[in-house]
């Protein structure tokens, strides 16, 4: 797949693959709200509502032309929706080998995973929440660390967006760190040493983009992040009653694993999934699109 | 020999090669916007942060939802007891002056600008030669009319002196 021609991008988006069966499995989650659209030009009819094939000819262009110009910010937005992946599997795959394994693990959920690999994997979803939040304003203006405005659009999230932060929440939290991994994360961002945010794949893929000075004020940026968030996560996870459990019941559907390998599911997921970059493209596709047809 | 003549007819026996795609509709703008030098955005646009106070204001079950704001552009959403139901924009004409040449043609006006329908769900104003209001449904129930009415729900005199 090429990297940066965007209608080549949305043509060969999949249809089937395990990274789509895993997001179906959230359709309970969310029902209704996400459909896997593929395609430039079925993503502009979808779009737009549009069918006239000069006018989608017309809106396509424009879409391929802001999506060129770098100054624009759309590129940096699929670089971000990418490498979040890239270093997904990076992680998923270290702790599958054990990599990450240190002593004994603790008794209880959340420590099934070894502390190294726990923290590597919270480190890995607070990082990803900040990417969420860099690549809203990349694509979407408002300035880049409007953290405030964000969490506002939050509650305006659908679609493919609302999907991507209902897998963030339920293959990057619950799954790997339990249902206390808010808190988790929180204790995490509070401890953690900023030489230590260097040493992780996910932060050195994406640091360039995070605003603040050195590894130390990104860190802060980070938890402020979090912090502005959890809220909204805390109440979307209360209200549609999601637990660990049932993530994984949900994913039993097409995924064989037993009680004692779910503390290596989250993992699973990392590696054969790419749930952020997929779900990134459509959304990316569709402001793209909306941007165009109004200029057009 | 004979095996060489085996696999001769073998590998030539392979098939035709697969018919190459057309290409796409898209390549040659492709090609044209990849050059370093072109930019999708006139550097004299307006900055979408400027337009956002001439888009109509809501009451009752209507909201609107600010979305994107960029150079020479800036969009929100309109909602209807939670419901989207159109979008709302100003764009800088400066950045895709091709976007003019529709309300050329058209002999409609809408509160005094040149307007026009665009497909089966936009509808857009001209004002002042530069700067054009577009309305989309988004919603099947959101008719012309409605885009209509919506539209002179702007400020477009306010927008009209933006200079």
């Amino acid at each position: 797949m090429s990297k940066k021609v965007i209608f080549e991008l949305v043509d060969q988006l999949p249809t089937n693959n395990l990274t789509i069966r895993a997001l179906k499995t959230l359709d309970r989650v969310i029902p209704g709200e996400w459909e896997n659209t593929v395609g430039f030009d079925n993503t502009i009819r979808v779009v737009t509502g549009e069918s006239d094939p000069a006018l989608i000819q017309a809106i396509g262009e424009r879409a391929v032309v802001l999506f060129n110009d770098k100054s624009q910010g759309y590129q940096n937005a699929l670089w971000l929706y990418q490498k979040v992946d890239e270093a997904d599997k990076a992680l998923g795959t270290a702790i599958l080998a054990n990599k990450l394994s240190d002593k004994v693990p603790l008794m209880g959920w959340v420590s099934r995973l070894t502390p190294r690999a726990q923290k590597a994997q919270t480190i890995d979803l607070s990082i990803k929440l900040v990417v969420e939040l860099v690549a809203f304003c990349q694509i979407n203006g408002i300035p880049g660390d409007s953290i405030g405005d964000f969490v506002q659009s939050l509650s305006d999230y659908s679609g493919e967006s609302l999907m991507r932060l209902t897998a963030l929440i339920c293959f990057d939290g619950l799954i790997p760190l339990g249902p206390h991994f808010l808190s988790s994360v929180t204790e995490t961002l509070t401890n953690l040493p900023p030489k230590e945010l260097t040493a992780n794949p996910v932060f050195n893929r994406v640091q360039n983009l995070i605003p603040g000075q050195n590894p130390a004020s990104k860190l802060a940026f980070m938890g402020e992040s979090f912090e502005a968030t959890q809220g909204w996560i805390s109440d979307f996870t209360r209200d549609r009653a999601l637990t660990p459990e049932k993530v994984a019941d949900n994913l039993k559907t097409f995924i064989d694993f037993t009680e004692d390998k779910l503390d290596y599911l989250g993992a699973l997921l990392d590696v054969s999934t790419n749930y952020y970059e997929h779900t990134g493209i459509q959304t990316l596709a569709r402001r793209l699109i909306e941007r165009a047809f109004a200029e057009t | 020999m004979s095996l060489c003549l085996v696999a001769l007819c073998v590998i030539s026996g392979c098939g035709n090669p697969p018919p190459l795609d057309p290409p796409s509709p898209y390549a040659l703008v492709q090609e044209e916007s990849s050059q370093q030098s072109v930019q999708a955005v006139d550097q004299s646009a307006i900055n979408g942060a400027q337009f956002n106070r001439f888009f109509p204001t809501t009451d009752g079950d209507y909201s609107r939802v600010y979305t994107q704001e960029k150079q020479g552009f800036a969009e929100a959403k309109l909602k209807q007891e939670d419901m989207d139901i159109a979008m709302l924009s100003i764009s800088d004409t400066l950045s895709n002056p091709a976007a003019r040449d529709k309300f050329t043609a058209s002999k409609k006006t809408i509160a005094g600008f040149p307007a026009v329908n665009q497909g089966s769900t936009g509808t857009a104003i001209l004002v002042r030669d530069r700067y054009q209001v577009k309305v989309l449904s988004r919603s099947e129930t959101f008719t012309s009319e409605n885009r209509e009415s919506w539209l002179i729900k702007f400020d477009l005199d306010g927008l009209a002196k933006l200079q």
